[in-house]
């Protein structure tokens, strides 16, 4: 029986990743910090572990990882808010980069056989000069959050060449689900359109709606993580759907499966938009196609329709 | 008088700087971390003309109220843990200081003083595997060792703060550069000082790594008068610096032993593995053409007369 420990397993990757290896077989092991939110892993307490450590505690991470002795470690902790990443600059830098250096020195040192997966993010591209982007074009980050994340990225790289260990990073375009947290636009907008529905709220306050994203569903893109573990050689993919949609068409889709015309609701707001927008963050996933067999299996309007229904299901209650 | 704060001031780079900032009359203030251990033989002979203040940046508040003392108009930033060997074995605090650093500085610079211009020396290791040769200001990075990882962090939160709080915020990337004051841990002092040794008699070997390594090796008291130049220009811009040649560890080698007069070199070098670098970069080679053109910026000073400054020093020194 093969053992996994995620680190940031109460997220929303780490949640659903761990429902995927139960489902596989695995002996599940989570780490996460104290104080966190437990929703998104309440139905699988049974079943997994869950160790308290966190990535700025290098004691705490070795600790974790000589009890679970883990055959594949799977890094999806990170700060991952871009605008909070302009407030706290150096905490995102501890967490999102010298945490992922701790964990391959740990594993480099203490679990040479353990596999490692990092979960790099496209907006180490920032502005790119090509689109779509592949796992060749040149990253140009533009936040904190970005440049922290290609920290990482480069070091995963380093550790593989250097020292032989089975680390390997998947570049994730944005995805979302029913356990997005809700100061992500998607989440905001299937929450928002639901509090509207339910006479809660009024307007729906937004950013650019012009702005267009390549968005895709989380349960497939841990899909993508596992996959990566179970290749002979470590290696990077871009993992994305290769498709835009706009902010707009998240609202059109939302607002509509509620039976509402998103145009009486959403106001646009300055302040929402962000400093330094990204253009045109577009995934080429044909190396993930090719060498993991992976492509997405639910689609832009399902995952937004199961977002604003799940919505719709909690809030009435 | 202008004023300007250099981190890094005991080292190679920080020494070199301090003198040329002298010598156009600024007032020159160096951050120094408190050590048992004092490490100011490089600045020793400009230690009246300058102004120190202890701090670290490892410690963001220690930045902050450098910043407000030495009230700088300019400040290079040239500390670092830059010894590539030593960032594999310590790449966490590697990542502190060489790429963390960079962060805390640019917030104490954003807090205290947003009008400051902000020199970052990046580095050629960022290039690591390179994608194409000569490099320029426009080539890909591919760092290959935590040292260049941190060096390009540093190098892009620069520019990232640059963009969003429109501060005048600039990097070097700077190719090697040597002189009789790098550190004895470097492949070129090693040599120089090795070189002289044997021909003292006082050593017998010189152990080296790859001869076949080559590299853009340039002199540090040159590069330091680009970093001032950066900071001279009305926008805010990155710069490639080196010297546009590249030479192996061999022909560094041989030209040392030609300085003492020995011409049989081979008698006394051996190579081992031990010094072979796990991944090592190739054919680093920088393009300095925009540096020439804008900055008006151009090495004086040649590998021949670099080799030969380095091995007569240390000759001084050991004799």
């Amino acid at each position: 029986m093969k053992t996994a420990l995620i680190v940031g397993i109460a997220g929303q990757d780490g949640s659903y990743l761990a429902e995927l290896l139960l489902q596989k077989g695995y002996h599940v092991f989570g780490l996460l910090r104290e104080k966190e939110r437990l929703e998104n892993i309440e139905h699988l307490k049974k079943k997994i572990k869950l160790i308290y450590g966190d990535l700025r505690d290098k004691k705490s991470l070795e600790k974790a990882v000589l009890k679970v002795k883990p055959s594949e470690l799977y890094n999806l902790a990170a700060i991952s808010f871009i605008p909070a990443s302009w407030k706290n600059p150096t905490l995102i830098c501890d967490v999102n980069a010298l945490g992922v250096s701790r964990l391959l020195e740990i594993i480099r040192d203490r679990s040479p056989k353990t596999k490692f997966f990092q979960a790099s993010s496209a907006q180490m591209f920032g502005k790119p000069k090509e689109c779509p982007q592949s796992e060749k074009t040149n990253f140009s980050p533009l936040n904190p959050y970005a440049s922290s994340k290609l920290f990482a990225h480069f070091l995963v790289q380093s550790f593989r060449e250097k020292y032989g260990v089975f680390s390997c990073s998947a570049i994730f375009y944005n995805h979302e689900s029913e356990r997005r947290p809700p100061e992500f636009v998607t989440r905001k907008i299937t929450q928002g359109a639901v509090k509207i529905k339910l006479g809660l709220e009024k307007k729906l306050e937004l950013g650019n709606l012009e702005s267009r994203r390549d968005w895709g569903y989380a349960p497939d893109y841990v899909r993508a993580a596992w996959l990566m573990m179970q290749q002979n050689k470590p290696d990077d993919f871009v993992i994305a759907t290769g498709k835009l949609h706009s902010v707009k068409d998240v609202c059109k889709i939302a607002f509509t499966t509620l039976g509402l015309n998103y145009k009486n609701y959403v106001v646009v707001k300055k302040e929402f938009i962000r400093k330094e927008e990204p253009v045109k963050l577009l995934g080429s996933v044909v190396k993930a196609k090719k060498i993991l067999n992976w492509k997405p299996r639910i689609s832009f309007e399902e995952m937004i329709k199961k977002m604003a229904l799940y919505d719709l299901e909690v809030l009435k209650k | 008088m202008k004023r300007a704060l250099i981190t890094g001031i005991t080292g190679q780079d920080g020494s070199y700087l301090a003198e040329h900032l002298l010598s156009l009359n600024y007032r020159v203030f160096g951050l120094v971390r408190r050590s048992s251990t004092d490490g100011l033989e490089r600045i020793f002979h400009i230690l009246k003309n300058i102004e120190l203040v202890e701090g670290d940046l490892l410690d963001q508040h220690s930045l902050v109220r450098a910043l407000e003392k030495a009230k700088p108009d300019e400040i290079y930033n040239l500390a670092a843990q830059s010894f590539v060997p030593a960032s594999f074995s310590q790449p966490i605090y590697t990542g502190e200081v060489t790429a963390l650093g960079v962060t805390r500085m640019l917030e104490a610079i954003k807090s205290v003083c947003p009008k400051v211009k902000f020199y970052q020396a990046s580095s050629s290791e960022m290039f690591g595997r390179v994608r194409e040769s000569p490099q320029s200001e426009k080539t890909p990075f591919y760092p290959r060792s935590p040292y260049g990882v941190a060096k390009l962090y540093g190098h892009w939160i620069t520019i990232n703060y640059r963009e969003a709080y429109n501060l005048f915020a600039v990097s070097g990337i700077l190719f090697n550069h040597e002189s009789p004051r790098r550190g004895q841990e470097f492949v070129t002092r090693k040599i120089s000082l090795a070189v002289v040794r044997i021909k003292l008699g006082k050593q017998k070997k010189l152990v080296l790594g790859n001869l076949d390594a080559r590299r853009d090796w340039g002199f540090a008291g040159d590069y330091v008068k680009a970093m001032h130049l950066m900071l001279q220009q009305n926008s805010p811009e990155d710069y490639v610096i080196g010297t546009g040649e590249s030479h192996s560890v061999r022909d560094f080698v041989t030209n040392a032993f030609t300085v003492v007069g020995i011409k049989d070199w081979q008698r006394y070098v051996k190579t081992s593995k031990e010094f072979l670098r796990p991944s090592e970069v190739q054919r680093l080679i920088a393009d300095p053409g925009r540096a020439r053109k804008i900055l008006g910026w151009k090495p004086e000073t040649s590998f021949k007369e670099l080799v030969k400054m380095m091995v007569e020093t240390d000759l001084e020194r050991e004799k």
